[in-house]
């Protein structure tokens, strides 16, 4: 009896572990192979951790009350771990219809093999205690035969769900579908190219940055009206084929390709393969006719076009792109020109990336029809994102640009020079540096120290021993000391700077970290 | 899958009938391959019903019969949707909700083409055909509407307004100042009421008080301007929206009362085919016999006052031209005419059906155009908030 409860609680501890695992399994995309690859990567001590726990419960089979206890504790244990792991994470686990199944399948498993303990005896009994000792301390396993297990019926609601988008979308007459694909800035130039149809058009876009095939599917089945005209569909890939994927469910009527660089190698084994992925879409899009077009700045692309004649370019010197780009208090100005047309355009998004974003848009909706008083319109209209180059009008008239979210090295040397575009006017930086980059993160910070000598008037460092590498940085440039600040918080950052502005000054915040990496 | 229009008319009106016209026309020229209908006619108390008998105007003969055979329902948000939803469930034979994409309220008068019924769509938060709020009441209220005129330095004829109570109290006052300001011949009409209702012209001294008095009786507010002499009365429609809008061709309506009276414009045909067809049927010239430049001068002006009241959808504006001076005033907005207009357009060269197809667009871009402005905000400012009272443990703010 003791060692039945004992069981019951392991089982118990393994489905409490499970939600963890199952996170993982979804975030992803219920792939095991890349499920296998987060295990290898990040939880090679826990499972370690677990088969010792699975040893020692081996060990235990025969103390009924050792066992008892142990289970006891080791749920107490993991509940702990559990409910912290989930607050802590900042992509928790969705309770979606196909998680209710797997933990349906897994308590399933349990409840069999517990009853089956209970009634058998010998040999059998102990192979069914060790199966539940295995399932309720290695959660992965549990986890992946859980999967196993709902595999077949998965597969038919998923073909269900599949068949129902494209039926809506078939039986929808005069709806445009439009594919947004690309290595990168294919969720902004989504957002953007909806705000520029809209202008003309009832329009549906994959929410946040939806990309799969199921992700796509959802769209369709729950957003799109009787009165959408246009439906935007980013298309995310992970490998060869995924592209073609979500085509055959939504055959785009046109395209855009943002750019196409060396991601998700591991899957993907070559940036050839990359190319010919996202080539996928124009393979769908000549075949109903419709336009699409490829960054010209993105390396490769003018190449694979060049083989591609019905491909269309943006960027670079092509038919549509932006000249004469400025920055000042008013945002970024430029004129984009579109097939010959000139519009001149101000936007309060910032930097080399969103103006191409902006080309990239503008050029598919002006093909649609869209005037050029309206992209106008739309393009002043666009809302950055929150603290990522946020620019916001600040104290005393000066202008502060938000860069607080950005914490990868290549994102903030960008930052930096946008804020070296604001010509004429006084730049400061204020910065922490960069953290958790391992090795690289003296020279990563190091290079940011540098690239802010050579364009700001005022550095103000926070934090007064990480933020060495920027100072040495900037030093190394032969920047005057004078006009470094190093100071030890946020706050007296403020004091420092905020007596001195005046509607002249622009200020980068770089990084903001919480307060308690600064010593 | 079908865009679904919910044709919202009849309402608590003067004009409940014509507008009962105005909608059974318009539902007949919605083109049914892209368009779904349901018609949600609004009683004189309000209450709103449903069913296919409401397509046909014979139905509308014998109310109480309608009312007995059509189905009562009401308009409500559901989550995401907006759905007509049926009052009376029997309970084997439930009928399902209808989904609604896109309201078309085809009234006339007060309490409905006021504002009332763009606010309760407003509050559905539901794309509707039309003018909003706001434009739809200051196109109702005469004297806000001159006022705005006045504002943004468009032409109107100079004007006294009073409350029917200040009339009773202060009438040598008031009489004294429209004899100053407007002088006689004069024209006396209640403020806030469509079409010609109560309207009447005075030339002497006792047919202004018995003009006004008539007025008064049906609205408190009454407005009383200079009558123009030699005038010709020239209508032109307006469709769009602040953004980009465009005029029709102009109408010249024959007058056979000295102003259209309410007879005139929506009995005018009557007698001879038995039906009313409403402001389609009236006697009026098509286009308008103006000099081009003219027709050009109104057009223009027409756009302007569409513009300064903030107007969506179709409109009608009625100006007046003094024949003496060749100078022309405002008159007064429809901010959704009788028959929609349909004949104006029709002659412009846009059939009817394709107006309306136009008039959804308009109605979904005045809804795009608010949800890019519309800022959300996530976090609930509430969430970590209750009150402290005394003896409770509750977190203080």
């Amino acid at each position: 009896m003791l060692m039945t409860v004992g069981l019951i609680l392991l089982a118990v501890g393994g489905l409490v572990s499970l939600w963890r695992q199952l996170q993982m399994l979804q975030q992803n995309s219920y792939f095991p192979s890349r499920y296998y690859g987060w295990m290898k990567e990040s939880y090679v001590f826990e499972v370690t951790a677990e088969c010792f726990a699975f040893c020692l419960a081996a060990f235990l089979y025969e103390k009924a009350l050792a066992l008892l206890i142990a289970a006891a504790v080791l749920l107490a244990v993991r509940l702990i771990l559990a409910v912290s792991q989930h607050r802590k994470s900042i992509k928790k686990l969705v309770v979606t219809g196909r998680v209710k199944r797997l933990y349906g399948a897994a308590i399933l498993v349990f409840a069999l093999l517990v009853a089956g303990y209970a009634l058998a005896d010998g040999q059998t009994q102990m192979i069914l205690r060790m199966l539940i000792a295995m399932f309720g301390l290695v959660t992965p396993l549990t986890a992946l035969f859980a999967w196993l297990l709902t595999k077949p019926i998965e597969s038919t609601f998923t073909a269900y769900y599949i068949r129902d988008a494209k039926r809506i979308l078939k039986e929808h007459s005069g709806i445009t579908v439009i594919g947004v694909t690309g290595s990168y800035g294919k969720t902004t130039t989504k957002f953007i190219l909806q705000r520029l149809l809209d202008e003309k058009f009832n329009v549906v876009t994959t929410p946040h940055s939806f990309n799969t095939p199921m992700g796509v599917v959802r769209t369709i089945r729950g957003d799109i009206k009787p009165e959408t005209q246009i439906f935007i569909c980013e298309m995310g890939a992970k490998k060869t084929g995924d592209i073609k994927e979500i085509c055959d469910i939504v055959h785009p009527d046109h395209g855009i390709i943002t750019s196409v660089g060396p991601q998700h190698l591991d899957t993907f084994h070559s940036v050839d393969n990359v190319f010919a992925t996202k080539f996928e879409l124009y393979d769908a899009v000549t075949q109903k006719g419709g336009k699409l077009f490829a960054n010209a700045e993105s390396a490769g692309i003018a190449e694979r076009v060049a083989k591609c004649p019905k491909a269309l370019l943006f960027g670079g010197d092509s038919e549509c792109r932006a000249e004469n780009v400025t920055c000042g208090r008013e945002g970024s100005s430029f004129d984009l020109v579109l097939f010959g047309e000139r519009v001149p355009v101000k936007t309060r998004l910032l930097g080399a990336h969103a103006v191409n974003d902006i080309v990239a848009a503008a050029s598919l909706a002006k093909a649609l029809g869209v005037s050029a008083e309206e992209i106008r319109f739309a393009v002043s209209a666009l809302k950055p994102t929150e603290h990522r180059l946020e620019m916001k009008s600040w104290q005393k008239g000066s202008v502060l640009i938000d860069d607080a979210y950005n914490a990868n090295p290549e994102g903030c040397l960008a930052a930096v020079e946008v804020l070296g575009s604001f010509e004429g006017m006084v730049k400061t930086i204020i910065t922490p540096g960069l953290i958790e980059l391992g090795t690289k993160e003296y020279e990563c910070n190091f290079n940011l120290g540098a690239k802010a000598a050579e364009v700001c008037d005022e550095i103000i460092l926070v934090g007064k021993n990480r933020s060495k590498p920027l100072h040495e940085g900037a030093l190394s440039k032969g920047f005057d000391e004078a006009h470094i600040h190093v100071v030890s918080s946020f706050a007296e950052a403020m004091q420092v700077y905020l007596p001195t502005v005046s509607p002249n000054h622009v200020v980068l915040l770089e990084n903001d970290l919480p307060d308690n990496y600064l010593n | 899958m079908k865009t679904n229009i919910a044709v919202l008319y009849g309402c608590r009106s003067v004009e409940h009938e014509v507008s009962i016209i105005s909608a059974v026309q318009a539902m007949r020229s919605i083109n049914r391959e892209k368009y779904d209908v349901t018609p949600i006619y609004v009683t004189k108390s309000g209450e709103m019903y449903t069913g296919e008998m409401m397509f046909a105007i014979e139905s509308y003969r014998d109310t109480e019969k309608l009312m007995r055979e059509a189905d009562p329902v009401c308009l409500i948000r559901t989550g995401d949707s907006v759905v007509v939803r049926f009052l009376n469930q029997k309970a084997f034979h439930k009928k399902a909700d209808i989904p609604v994409n896109v309201a078309f309220p085809i009234v006339h008068g007060t309490n409905c083409e006021d504002g009332t019924v763009a606010g309760l769509l407003e509050y559905l938060n539901l794309p509707y055909v039309g003018c909003d709020v706001l434009s739809a009441a200051v196109g109702m209220d005469k004297v806000v509407f001159k006022n705005v005129l006045e504002n943004a330095g468009l032409p109107v004829l100079p004007c006294v307004s009073f409350r029917a109570r200040e009339y009773v109290l202060e009438k040598e006052r008031i009489t004294a100042e429209v004899m100053e300001k407007v002088g006689l011949p004069a024209i006396v009409k209640p403020v806030n009421l469509g079409s010609s209702v109560g309207i009447t012209k005075a030339k002497t001294p006792e047919e202004l008080d018995d003009a006004i008095s008539l007025a008064v009786s049906f609205s408190d507010k009454v407005l009383v301007e200079h009558a123009v002499t030699a005038l010709r009365e020239i209508n032109c429609s307006v469709l769009g929206d602040p953004d980009s809008c465009e005029a029709s061709v102009c109408e010249e309506p024959f007058m056979h009362d000295e102003i259209l009276s309410y007879k005139d414009k929506y009995l005018g045909n009557a007698d001879k085919s038995g039906a009313s067809k409403g402001m389609a049927s009236l006697g009026r010239k098509i286009p308008a016999d103006l000099t081009a430049e003219k027709t050009e001068e109104i057009r223009k002006l027409a756009c302007d006052i569409f513009r300064a009241t903030g107007s969506s959808g179709v409109v009608r504006i009625d100006f007046m031209i003094d024949t003496e001076t060749d100078k022309v005033y405002a008159n007064e907005i429809n901010t959704i005419p009788g028959s929609l207009a349909f004949y104006l357009w029709e002659a412009t060269g846009l059939s009817y059906t394709d107006m309306i197809d136009r008039l959804i667009e308009i109605a979904f871009r005045r809804q795009r155009n608010r949800d890019n402005m519309t800022f959300t905000i996530d976090t609930n400012i509430l969430s970590g908030v209750s009150f402290g009272t005394k003896g409770s443990k509750g977190s203080k703010m």
